[in-house]
């Protein structure tokens, strides 16, 4: 787990999660600069995933690992979900639907960090 | 016309049955599901002896925060009803679960998501209910005019 991908995960969510209040603001749905935003933002989601199993592997375990893993896991799923739910809403506020997912992954991910240094070893 | 702007084409108004500021709700409702249920079940099942107390309100939340997420994603009278009922407990909850672990940290010995009025939570938890019933009675009130 690295500080410098955790930041660079919250700089993505924070853009897919101004781009879903932009988008209220304007009265319009969801368009390609949302799903590139979150396609980023799940790109980088997963590595951080492969990161951490891969130091979980070799013996580099956080102390408190069924939380961890469950905050790893509800972060890969969450922009999926988002952007999915936010595709099949008509209304201005569909882009509000995808802020409030990118948000919670920004918040996330800083939880996941704090966990990851609590490391037992 | 076809709109290829970035943001998205042109919305629908949000006047329609479902949908509209109701959906953001159930997505808030989602994630604190997700949140409460996941931290109440690795609490109870890794170290339910050191705090039962906390560890059982972090359940009944999630509990909550479940029947409030059906109860808006199933609309309509019924299921507004539900999720009125589910918030109105959920802000209850939030208030008093909050003012005791203030109060009585000792009581408290883990945080729960209500402790501190959700504080870990950036506060969401006590701002969630009040969202929600300000959107249930709007649309209610509507229903009565329609």
């Amino acid at each position: 787990m690295q500080t410098s991908l955790v930041v660079a995960l919250t700089v993505v969510a924070g853009v897919v999660t101004l781009l879903g209040i932009a988008s209220t603001l304007a009265r319009r749905q969801i368009g390609l600069a949302h799903l590139a935003g979150a396609g980023v933002l799940e790109a980088l989601l997963v590595v951080q995933a492969v990161v951490a199993a891969v130091a979980m592997a070799g013996g580099d375990t956080p102390a408190d690992t069924p939380t961890f893993l469950g905050y790893l896991v509800g972060a890969l799923l969450i922009p999926v979900a988002g952007v999915l739910w936010s595709r099949t809403e008509p209304t201005r506020w569909a882009g509000t639907v995808l802020a409030v997912a990118a948000a919670a992954v920004g918040v996330m991910v800083w939880r996941l960090l704090q966990l990851w240094e609590a490391t037992g070893a | 016309m076809r709109d290829r702007s970035a943001l998205g084409p042109a919305a629908e108004s949000s006047d329609g049955a479902s949908g509209g500021p109701a959906r953001v709700l159930v997505v808030l409702y989602a994630i604190f599901t997700l949140a409460a249920g996941a931290r109440a079940t690795v609490q109870l099942s890794t170290r339910f002896a050191d705090a039962p107390v906390a560890y059982l309100l972090s359940a009944l939340a999630a509990v909550v925060y479940l029947v409030a997420t059906i109860g808006l994603v199933r609309g309509g009278r019924a299921g507004r009803r539900t999720a009125l009922v589910a918030i109105t407990v959920e802000l209850v909850g939030v208030l008093v679960v909050g003012t005791l672990s203030l109060v009585d940290p000792a009581a408290f010995p883990d945080e729960t998501v209500w402790s501190g009025y959700g504080r870990g939570y950036v506060y969401v938890p006590l701002v969630l209910p009040v969202l929600g019933l300000l959107v249930l009675l709007r649309r209610r009130a509507g229903d009565r005019e329609g």
